[in-house]
This record gives C-alpha cells, structure tokens and sequence, in this order.
C-alpha cells in the first residue's frame, strides 16, 4: 500500500512537472511582448524601444526557452511566482487574497453538488420510472446542457433583480453565496445525478439485491443500505472529475458574480496580456486538478481493497 | 404537546438557517450618503509614477496644479496664476495658499518641488513635453516656483492637466499610501473595492455626500443588473466602467436615466502607410466616400456617437474648422477609383494587373464592437466593388501588427481630452514618434514637418498652424474618421443632479445629491 502510495505521489510530481513546462511553452509561445508591457506600465505612452530592450535584457528574455523555464521553476518552488503585469503586486500576495475566495466558491459548491446530486439520482431511483424519475431526468439534462453564464444571468435577473433576495455581486453575508454557489453546481450536479441514478438501477439488478428483496427487504430499504454503498467507487471518482472541472466554472461565475478569487484574476490576466500572472495561475490550476484526482484516486482506493492489490504480469 | 422527530427537527433546522441568511439581503437599501460607483477593475494603490492604477480615481484624491475645464478650458488647481515668459523658458506659478494634503502635511514651494522632480527631467517620462524640455525649478518664495525649460513647449499648461504622473502627492506618504489635496481620501482599497470619504478640508466647492464606494465588478451585464437592482448609483465611462450603447438603450427603457455627452475622442478608420494599396489616394477617397458614417452612428451605437470627418471634436481645444459631413456616395466613390486607373467589373477593381483587396485588421479586445463596425464597412464598401478581408485578432496580435503596418485597414482612436490635439498629433501623426505597441494612425514626411511646426508653434499662430495639419490630412484622405462615440453613463433615480466632469478620466461626483 506503502509503495503503491509513494508511485502515485511521484507520477503526480512528475505529471505537475511536465503540464507546468507545457503552459509556461505556450504561455511564452503566445503573441505578446512581456517586456514591452512591463514598459509600458512603467512609463505609459512613454515607452520606447530602447526601454522595452533594456527591461527584456534585464528579465533575461532572450535566453533560451528551457534556461527560462529552469529559472522560472526555481523560483516558483521558493514560493516566487514574479509580480502581476496587470496590478503590480507579487502573485504570491494575489493568492493569499484570492485563493480563500475561489476555495469558499468550490467548496460551497462542492456541498451542493453533493447534496443536489444524491437527493435528484436517489429521488429518481426511488420513483423508478414514475413522474419524479422523468422530471428529475429532464432537470439533470437542461442543467448539463446549458452553459453556466447563462444560468447566473437567470438566477440574477429572477433572484437578485425581480425578487430583490440576494446580492447580484460581492460577498456581503452568506445570502450573497447563494446564487454563485447554485451556478457552479448546477452542471456537476446534474451529471452526478444521472451517475447516481444509472448506477444505482445497475446495482438493483445485481444478485446482492435480489438476496435482499428475498429476504423480504422493501425496494427503499434494499436501495438504501444495499446499492447506496455499492455505487461509492464510481460516485466519488466521477465527484473528484467534476470538482477539479469546478475550477474552470469557477472563471466564468466569479467575475459574473464580481467575486475578486483566483478566476477572475485569470480573466484579467488573459485580457491585458499579464504573463507573469497567467502563469502563475496555470500553475495553480495544474496543482489542483492534479492533487483533488490524486486525492481521490487514493480515496478509491481506501475504500475499494481490489484497487490496492498489486497488478499481475 | 408538540412532537418533533429527528426528521423533522433536521428539515426544519434547515429551512430556518436558509430564512435567516434572507434578512440580509437589505443590502439594497440603507446607504444614505455614499454613492456607489461601479468600476471595471480594482483601482490598486494610485502610484502615480506607474501606469498600474485606473485612471479614474486619481483625480478624486489628487490636485493638479492646473486643472482641466469644459472644451480644454485651464482652471486654476493647486496654482491659482500662472506666467509664461515671453520667450517661454520659463513658467511661474502662483501656488494656493493655506492648502494641505489630507496627512495634514502643508502644500508649499517644497512640495511642489519635490513632486515635480520625481517626473520632470526623468528618461520615462519623456513622452511629456514639459519634462523632456525640464532644466530646473526655482522657488522664488514659500508660495512661488518658477519652472524653467531648455527650450519653449506651447502645450505645457495642457500637460500639467493630465492624471499621471503630475498630480501632487504628499511628500510624506509612505510608499502606497496615496495622499493628496483633493476631495476626497482613500480610506481603505482591496481587489473588491475602494472607499473614498469626503475631504472635509479640502480648498474647492467640497462634495455634497460623505462618502463613496467604488465596487469592482469586472462584467457590464452583472453592472448594469447591480443598477437595476439598486445596488449601485451610477455606471459607465470609458475609463470607468464601460457601458455599451445597447445595454444604455434597455437601462433607459427601464427608468434609469441615461446621461449622454459629446465625447473627446475620435475612432478613425487608419489607412496603412506602408501598405502599397493604401498608398492610392485613389483607394483611400473610394473607402472615406463610401462609408454612411450616420448610418453607423444610429445602427452601431444606437445613436450615442456623433459621425465626423474631422480628427478632432470640437470639444478638445484647437480642433480645427469643420468639415461638412460627406453623404455617402457610392458613384463618387466609383468614380475615384476610375479617375485613379483602377478597371471595375461585376468582380472588383483591378490596376496594373493587381486586383484590389483590402485587409482589414480588427480586434474586440483593442475596440469592442470593431467587429461589428467592421462587419458594416466591409458591407458598405463591398457595394462599392472593393474586395474586404476582416481578420478579427486578439490584443497582442494587434499590438504586434500594428506599429509594423501589418495591415491595409484598421481603427484607432484618439487619446481625448485631456491629451489632445497634442498628444495624438505627436504620437500617431509622426515618423519619428515611439508609440510602441499602439502603432500609428499616418506617417508622412510632408506631415512630420507640419506636426513639428504646430507643435512649436505657441501663441496666436498656434491655431493656423495646427489647421494646417489638419487641411493635409483632409486634402491628402490620410485617415479617415468615423464617429465621435458619446459619453455614457447610466444613472439610478435616486441620483438627482449627474453631470459628467470634463474628461473621461474623472469620477463624476460634483453637484450630485443623493435621495
């Protein structure tokens, strides 16, 4: 367990290694002069060639693409992650700002993925077939299907603007939470609740089901305390999916939300050509889908023992 | 004798957390005498030496010596007279008495001084005229410094106007603490939000309410559903937090009052001078005749542009004499490219073998809404017979490909007040000029000479001789100007008595009362 343990870690530094080469290549392959917009955030319309040359000789621009990259690595790992183009400010104080902000979204998130996902994929098992299983298919469908901007811009308008109940922006209490949370869930959700669903009319089929109703269990009760905890493997590795896809949701709903985290950085950072922090925030992304699969392949493998026992040739 | 069971006790435990969180949702009322203002990004520490902070916020807390008026009128700011010599190598200013900055440090000759070396004489801040031509200072008394010039700038009181960096920080303020003289202090800036409360000190007409909050939120849909909502005041400005045409149009249909003003700055349609076909006057005349400038000022911008031929508005200083607004006039626009050589049939336009195909270079990140405004000259030009190419890219390319020519056609747009007419003339008008990654709108020898001498020139030949510049770029069709888009801001009912500053890089916040 030990060892199969330690291999994962590694293939997970090694994997977090390559996808940080990988962005910081195209980071720096995309159009785009650093040191001329670190010109001209020092001097505005002032900025000439002769400035622009300097600061790219000074920030060893003209080296090469791996002696950069090696010392960009370097520097990283020393928590070093350069200063934001766009606000001046090191990134590592911009992520000591925003990452608490992106975290609280997801994991509010996360818990309503939870919750929705269960009750919508039990509720339709439990109906099987009937109105509540037919309703509930065609919610999870037009949650997966419709793009997660256009779902905030409709819980604004009703919420927010109609019925004047939350905030359309900003953190001010937890009623401001509601809507973002509700946008970023909806599409995991709604995927988890056919994962549930499908899984669980596949586990009623299954002989230990059969054993129950034999023994004169009801369906609820062979549901619940049979196929329930027989679905936890591919429950919790779809979940780890979905969350670490939360991330990208996460871009979109935090600047419709005006929620200052890391997404909506990342935004700003592509529009004004911020490098530095583009970078710095691949990276981050890179750590965390990395980490939240590692975590929950470890997970599975907690819970499922024929996972942990060692391949045959 | 109630019975609760764990069930029940859990669901309604539930419901009740989620009714409490209701209550604060009062967030829509309850803010008395601040204003709250939207922004498109956060303000940041109002460094006045970087170009990192939005431009918008330093006039509030930051004087100017000189401040800038309706149609580039020069009022009197932290300097209350000011003399030219008459050779103008020199400027004396007459600094205002009794005035300090909000850390309660007094305005003085010392200050001044000490402000105006961190820029004046300094290599990045060449691109200002008065500090490229900067020789020294003179404090001629506790309240009078005289600023002395290698050799004469005629714009230099207009530069003294602009936000960054000429405006008076304390000379005591640590670094990142923006301290100024002006209406109002930073009390606290985060990545959501900045507040400003009311200068109670301060030397001019002092704001009416106490306080204003300035909210990020980086998305106009999320803006102006905030306004509905009646979570914000106010949004809009170019330089604020920009409000498209079309979302001002569904706001007003919606009872917030939509305030519309001339604006400052130009789009102008660039002809490449580097590009063999744009180098055909005959081309260029066909693409300025064959353009309906009001039809792209009613359809594309609902209205809210004015269309112009001129590359300046009237409301920036010394704009020049106006040109009557051509109708478009497709035959006329034919008929240029016949008298130029070119032979059309059914298919397009051919000379010397060459057919006539025009690259038009737009980008929504540089000016939102260029596809579309390219997608409606490209149409209008296509009846002409002209063979139009859009390529929409993205910022970078555009900074890329722009100062290079890479282009036939593309837009650009001019700084506005209170940079022009001299700002623009000096950058995009001249060979010589480095404008990096914003290219230039058209270079010529011939117009280098003319731009240097309406530069020079100060006085009452300053008029003729930037009319000169403008009588070239006419005669020779070197761009071609399109609208003048309108200064939009939207507005909450609560908000009586909005008017817009005098330029775009202000807050608007004088005279307004709050309900």
């Amino acid at each position: 367990m030990q060892r199969m343990f330690m291999r994962r870690v590694g293939l997970a530094l090694l994997l977090m290694l390559a996808a940080t080469a990988l962005t910081f290549w195209l980071v720096t392959a995309a159009p785009g002069n650093v040191a001329a917009l670190i010109a001209e955030r020092a001097a505005g319309a002032g900025a000439d060639g002769a400035m622009i040359a300097r600061i790219a000789d000074e920030l060893g621009l003209n080296d090469p693409l791996p002696v950069r990259y090696a010392r960009w690595l370097g520097d990283a790992l020393t928590g070093d992650f350069g200063i934001s183009l766009r606000t001046g400010k090191p990134m590592a104080e911009e992520f000591a700002e925003r990452i608490p902000m992106t975290l609280a979204l997801l994991s509010g998130g996360g818990v309503l993925v939870l919750v929705l996902s269960l009750a919508m994929g039990i509720a339709g098992a439990v109906s099987n077939g009937g109105v509540a299983d037919r309703v509930l298919h065609g919610l999870a469908l037009v949650g997966a299907s419709t793009p997660n901007f256009f779902v905030a811009a409709m819980l604004v308008i009703v919420f927010s603007v109609w019925l004047g109940w939350v905030p359309t922006f900003g953190v001010s209490g937890l009623s401001s939470w509601l809507l973002p949370w509700t946008t970023i869930a909806l599409f995991p959700a709604s995927v988890l609740a056919r994962v549930v669903r499908v899984n669980l009319q596949d586990s009623m089929s299954r002989p230990f089901a059969t054993t129950g109703f034999a023994k004169g269990l009801t369906r609820r009760a062979v549901l619940m305390r049979e196929a329930l905890p027989n679905i936890a493997i591919p429950y919790m590795t779809t979940f780890g999916a979905q969350f670490t896809l939360m991330i990208i949701g996460a871009i979109v709903v935090e600047r419709v939300f005006g929620l200052n985290g890391v997404g909506a950085f990342f935004i700003e950072a592509i529009r004004f050509r911020d490098f530095i922090g583009m970078q710095a925030v691949l990276t981050l992304f890179v750590v965390f889908f990395v980490s939240v699969n590692l975590l929950f392949d470890l997970l599975a493998m907690l819970a499922d023992p024929r996972l942990r026992r060692p391949r045959k040739a | 004798m109630l019975k609760l069971d764990r069930r029940s006790f859990l669901a309604t435990t539930a419901g009740l957390s989620f009714l409490s969180v209701l209550p604060q949702t009062a967030f829509a009322d309850a803010h008395g005498d601040t204003l709250r203002v939207a922004i498109a990004g956060e303000t940041g520490d109002l460094d006045l030496l970087q170009n990192v902070s939005t431009l918008s916020t330093y006039s509030a807390v930051f004087d100017a010596l000189i401040h800038y008026g309706p149609g580039g009128a020069l009022e009197p700011g932290l300097a209350t007279a000011w003399t030219i010599a008459e050779d103008g190598l020199s400027i004396s200013f007459d600094l205002r008495e009794g005035v300090s900055f909000s850390d309660g440090t007094p305005f003085d000759a010392a200050a001044a001084e000490w402000n105006l070396k961190r820029w004046m004489g300094v290599a990045d801040f060449s691109w200002i005229g008065i500090a490229d031509a900067y020789d020294s200072i003179v404090i001629d008394a506790p309240n009078k410094i005289t600023v002395k010039l290698k050799r004469p700038v005629p714009a230099a009181l207009l530069e003294l106007t602009i936000v960054r960096p000429v405006r008076f920080l304390s000379p005591k303020a640590a670094a990142g603490q923006p301290i100024g003289t002006g209406p109002w202090i930073v009390e606290s800036y985060s990545s959501t939000e900045t507040i400003l409360v009311r200068n109670d000190a301060y030397w001019g007409e002092k704001p009416i309410f106490a306080r204003m909050e300035l909210k990020v939120v980086p998305d106009e849909l999320a803006r102006a559903n905030a306004l509905r909502a009646g979570e914000l005041d106010v949004i809009g400005g170019d330089w604020v937090a920009q409000l498209s045409p079309r979302r001002a149009k569904a706001l007003e249909g919606e009872g917030m009052t939509i305030v519309a003003e001339p604006g400052t700055a130009t789009t102008i349609l660039g002809y490449s001078p580097m590009a063999p076909m744009m180098q055909d006057k005959a081309v260029r005349d066909a693409i300025y005749l064959g353009i309906d400038r009001a039809a792209v000022a009613t359809v594309l911008f609902e209205g809210y542009a004015d269309p112009t031929v001129d590359i300046f508005p009237t409301t920036v200083p010394t704009a020049g004499t106006r040109t009557p607004l051509p109708a478009r006039d497709v035959a006329a626009a034919q008929a240029a490219l016949t008298a130029g050589g070119w032979t059309g049939d059914g298919a397009g336009w051919t000379k010397d073998g060459a057919s006539l195909e025009i690259a038009f270079l737009v980008s929504e990140e540089a000016f939102p809404g260029s596809r579309r405004i390219g997608e409606m000259i490209q149409g209008m030009l296509t009846e002409v017979g002209l063979k139009v190419n859009i390529e929409s890219v993205d910022l970078a390319t555009m900074h890329d490909r722009r100062p290079k020519f890479d282009y036939d056609l593309t837009f650009f747009a001019t700084y506005g007040a209170p940079y022009d007419p001299h700002g623009s003339l000096g950058a995009s008008f001249v060979t010589a000029s480095d404008t990096g990654p914003d290219g230039k709108i058209y270079v010529h020898p011939d117009l280098d000479v003319l731009v240097a001498t309406a530069l020079e020139t100060g006085g009452d030949a300053r008029e003729a001789a930037m009319q000169a510049v403008y009588d070239w770029l006419r005669d020779n069709t070197a761009a071609c100007p399109l609208v003048v888009t309108q200064r939009l801001w939207a507005v909450h009912p609560r908000v009586a008595g909005f008017t817009l500053p005098a330029t775009d890089y202000d807050l608007p916040f004088k005279g307004i009362t709050l309900g």
